[in-house]
């Protein structure tokens, strides 16, 4: 994905390319304002991905909390569950996960968390914007400076509450391929092989700090890449391939099919409707329709929010936790109630595991028991004065659809959809368009030329 | 207190109370700054044990790494050590974050070039101006380096270096009682292993814990170091030593207790080195004339610095001499080590000249010529520095006038030395006579001028 500036400073925290746009300025002004923004002392969990720039960034952070007056509780490299799952362990204030996810290795990024472990919530993270942009730290002095510890058993703890919810005893029959991506994953589930003696083969699982072996994206493209020639040639049951924080997830059929990272989230949600309390389905406008066909023979409900994590938390904390099922994306990012609403790729795959041993079945045979949908996606540059007149249009032309408005435009008839929005990121228009069985070729034609008509 | 030297930066680098005014975005810049300047390579960084060091240790690695540098962390150091271990590991620059001396709100910088010197006024005043130009350099992921952590080796390459210029079977033989008073600084844990295990000392040490607060008044002082006089008395040791929280600085008791004036154990060193190689000596412009008399003995020269550490280096390296220092600092430089105060080299030659005299630490002090001292500082008004100047020198006309540093007035049998502080916005100034009456006659004409 080409990201055209090198420095995005948003709600969800701040992102870019150290160097040209992430610098340690931003760092310790970021650092200093979560510390400031956090009004009761205490704890703060930190941890990093295996990025080079992570070790500047994490000398940046500690500086800043220390500063405001917060101990600070340093993980090392871990991936952000492991963090999130420290900062109730520990009672600790907050978190800092300081990695770039699916981004290449020139990123990097500080994600924060608060003392529910949580994602902020769009006001906090709109107070947070507000300290950093005024620059009003509050420092504390000699007396009342914060101490910093490191600890090594925050694997081992977040293990054991994996171990709680799964039984990994019984998934250790299970012959996994794991492409680790350079990633934190390969961290976790070495630990994993040793403990509960699971038997996970893992490639590409240096960690790598300045050049990772390939892009990590979790997509169907990758996997065919990367995960599915190998499947055949190891006899594994099932493959996985994380991204570099481990929060996203995509996979490889024992019969070497790579699987769209669409089918994550439906396969958990089915388990999950099948097997909890939970009722609700929290996903974007941008996800597969399955979702809809699962829900209803489950009596679920799908809630349809707009595309990006942000939305996705504020949308769960308007339910009780246990009114839901689970929720995610339809990029192969998942969050469970039993691990507090974090995108966790490994409690993913062990959900997906899970399921193949109580249905004793077979990958390619579960996935083969859902109806087929077809996904096309595309993007088109367009200068933001359009996009007014654009959606207007849009609205108008396809006026016989079941219409949502609430990011871009997203259209639904019987068996086929289209979801038209504007990135958050650049300036593009991105157009996803979904339909069962064949794909729908004609509509997304139709709807790349009307999109293109208004950038010329 | 006003705000204007809460925060300092300027020629002798970064300084403040740390929170409010020194912060860790300050420091990090800073930090950057110095890794634009001494390049991609690796830097030295330690600390003394201030409570705020650990913070700013961590902004300074940022900075560095930001820059593009490979940080050693050496933990916490006295700043010597620190500089031995920079010349001797072929490192780009050093970093020490210490307020050496100052109260325990405030913390600063130490840059030291990759010899392990401080930064020359050049130096300082390219890295100010890269500062404040903002014109950093911004390591990409593929640049950045990382960090290392060498917590063990330093204290052996100093010790080492120190025991080649004394006779340390013969100090080991006497198995001196010592006292030590270490502040709860940088030198703790190091100065009972130097004293205790190298020396074969039988230490009696307080303070010396780096997890604790400074217990007393960072500078040493005489008139804080009564914990160190009476542990001394109690235990019947034949010295004791107070060292500040980044162990540059020695103050010394002799074995009654008595804590002798820090230009008489520059003096006491001075005169263990010329005894053994006879050389060039420099001091800077407050140092007493005891220098002078002792040096002298040997038939070498004398020369004059301004104040600070940075400036006697520099006078001594261009003289070649074989000691140099800063008396009222307590700072004893030899070079035979690293050019800087050391604290351990003034400890051991100190021991070395007890054991090979066969002296008590009074007597050796007794064979030092005696004048009378004083020494004080007073606010004053921006502007008025060269005022006040002016109106000296037209007070005292017969004396001889040095302008080095401030104005230093020169007579037969006495001297006055007055001067800006480079960290505070106060005057300083020094009076030293062969007689006391002299000496109360000149420091009240200075205080009625002042």
């Amino acid at each position: 994905m080409a990201l055209t500036n090198p420095l995005r400073i948003s709600a969800v925290g701040v992102r870019g390319i150290v160097g040209p746009g992430l610098r340690a300025c931003h760092v310790l002004d970021f650092g200093a304002a979560f510390g400031t923004f956090l009004d009761k002392r205490g704890k703060v969990v930190i941890g990093r991905d295996p990025r080079a720039s992570g070790v500047m960034i994490r000398e940046g952070v500690v500086a800043s909390l220390l500063a405001s007056g917060h101990d600070v509780v340093d993980l090392g490299i871990v991936s952000s569950p492991v963090i999130q799952h420290s900062i109730r362990r520990l009672g600790a204030v907050g978190g800092v996960s300081i990695g770039a996810s699916h981004n290449s290795a020139e990123w990097n990024a500080l994600k924060f968390f608060g003392a529910n472990a949580t994602y902020l919530s769009s006001g906090e993270a709109g107070e947070l914007l507000d300290i950093y942009h005024l620059r009003k730290f509050e420092f504390k002095d000699w007396t009342e400076i914060g101490r910093l510890e490191s600890d090594s058993t925050a694997i081992d703890h977040y293990l054991d509450e994996l171990a709680s919810v799964f039984d990994l005893g019984r998934l250790a029959r299970f012959r996994v391929l794991i492409d680790s991506t350079n990633g934190t994953s390969s961290l976790l589930l070495h630990r994993m092989n040793e403990r509960f003696g699971t038997n996970f083969i893992i490639i590409n699982q240096k960690l790598e700090g300045r050049a990772f072996v390939h892009e990590p994206a979790t997509n169907k493209a990758m996997v065919a890449l990367q995960l599915a020639p190998l499947m055949r040639h190891v006899n594994a049951d099932a493959g996985f391939l994380f991204d570099i924080d481990s929060d996203r997830v995509a996979l490889a059929t024992e019969t070497g099919e790579a699987v769209s990272e669409e089918m994550v989230l439906p396969l958990l949600a089915d388990h999950a409707l099948a097997t909890g309390t939970g009722k609700l389905i929290i996903t974007n406008l941008s996800t597969t329709a399955l979702l809809e066909e699962i829900a209803a023979k489950r009596g679920g409900l799908v809630v349809r929010v707009p595309v990006g994590r942000q939305a996705a938390i504020d949308a769960l904390s308007s339910y009780r936790p246990e009114e839901v099922a689970v929720a995610g994306e339809g990029t192969g990012a998942v969050m469970m109630p039993q691990f507090r609403f974090v995108y966790d790729g490994i409690a993913s795959m062990l959900g997906i595991l899970t399921i193949l041993d109580t249905r004793a079945t077979t990958l390619s045979r579960l996935l083969a028991s859902y109806p087929a949908y077809s996904i096309l996606k595309g993007e088109i540059p367009l200068a933001t004065r359009r996009v007014p007149t654009l959606f207007l249009d849009l609205e108008r032309k396809y006026s016989d659809a079941v219409q949502n408005r609430h990011d871009g435009l997203r259209a639904d008839w019987p068996g086929k959809w289209f979801h038209v929005r504007v990135s958050q990121t650049e300036p593009i228009v991105r157009i996803i368009c979904e339909q069962k069985g064949e794909p729908p070729r004609a509509l997304f034609e139709e709807l790349m030329d009307f999109v293109r008509s208004y950038s010329a | 207190m006003s705000r204007a030297h809460q925060l300092k930066i300027g020629v002798s680098g970064i300084r403040g109370v740390v929170g409010e005014f020194l912060t860790p975005s300050l420091a990090a810049s800073f930090a950057q700054a110095f890794g634009t300047y001494v390049g991609p390579g690796r830097v030295v960084l330690g600390r003394d044990t201030r409570s705020t060091g650990e913070m700013l240790e961590h902004a300074v690695a940022c900075g560095l790494l930001a820059a593009g540098c490979e940080v050693v962390k050496v933990g916490i150091l006295p700043t010597p050590t620190i500089q031995v271990y920079v010349a001797a590991t072929g490192a780009r620059g050093g970093l020490a974050v210490t307020a050496s001396h100052n109260p325990p709100e405030y913390n600063a910088l130490k840059l030291f070039n990759g010899e392990g010197l401080f930064f020359n006024h050049y130096e300082r005043s390219e890295l100010l101006e890269l500062y404040h130009q903002s014109q950093f350099q911004h390591a990409t992921n593929s640049e950045i380096r990382f960090v290392r952590e060498d917590y063990a080796s330093a204290p052996q390459r100093h010790f080492e270096l120190v025991l080649k210029h004394v006779d340390a079977e013969a100090i080991r033989r006497r198995r001196f009682k010592v006292a030590l008073d270490g502040v709860n600084g940088a030198g703790s844990l190091m100065s009972v292993r130097f004293l205790r295990d190298v020396l074969g000392c039988e230490l009696h040490a307080i303070s010396v814990d780096p997890t604790k607060p400074f217990p007393r008044e960072a500078e040493p002082r005489p008139e804080v170091l009564g914990d160190l006089a009476a542990l001394v008395r109690d235990n019947g040791c034949a010295i004791g030593f107070a060292q500040d929280p980044d162990g540059d600085r020695l103050a010394v008791a002799d074995e009654t207790g008595r804590v002798l004036d820090n230009d008489d154990v520059l003096a006491m060193a001075v005169d263990c080195v010329l005894g053994r190689s006879p050389g060039p000596v420099v001091v800077n412009l407050t140092t007493s004339s005891v220098i002078d008399d002792v040096a002298a003995r040997h038939k070498c020269p004398v020369y004059r610095a301004p104040v600070g550490e940075a400036n006697v280096v520099d006078r001594m390296q261009a003289v070649k001499a074989v000691i140099g220092g800063e008396g009222s600092n307590g700072g004893i430089i030899f070079p035979g080590v690293q050019y800087c105060r050391d604290s351990y080299t003034g400890m051991a030659f100190l021991l070395d000249r007890l054991a090979a005299t066969g002296m008590t630490t009074s007597q050796l002090h007794a064979q030092l010529p005696r004048y009378y001292r004083s020494m004080g500082k007073k606010p004053f008004a921006h502007g008025h520095l060269g005022v006040i100047m002016q109106g000296l020198q037209q007070k005292f006309p017969e004396a001889l006038a040095d302008r080095t540093d401030g104005l230093k007035l020169l007579f037969p049998d006495s001297w006055i030395h007055v001067r800006a502080s480079n960290t505070e916005p106060i005057l300083r100034y020094a009076v030293e006579a062969k007689s006391e009456a002299r000496l109360n006659d000149l420091v009240d004409k200075v205080n009625r001028l002042l």
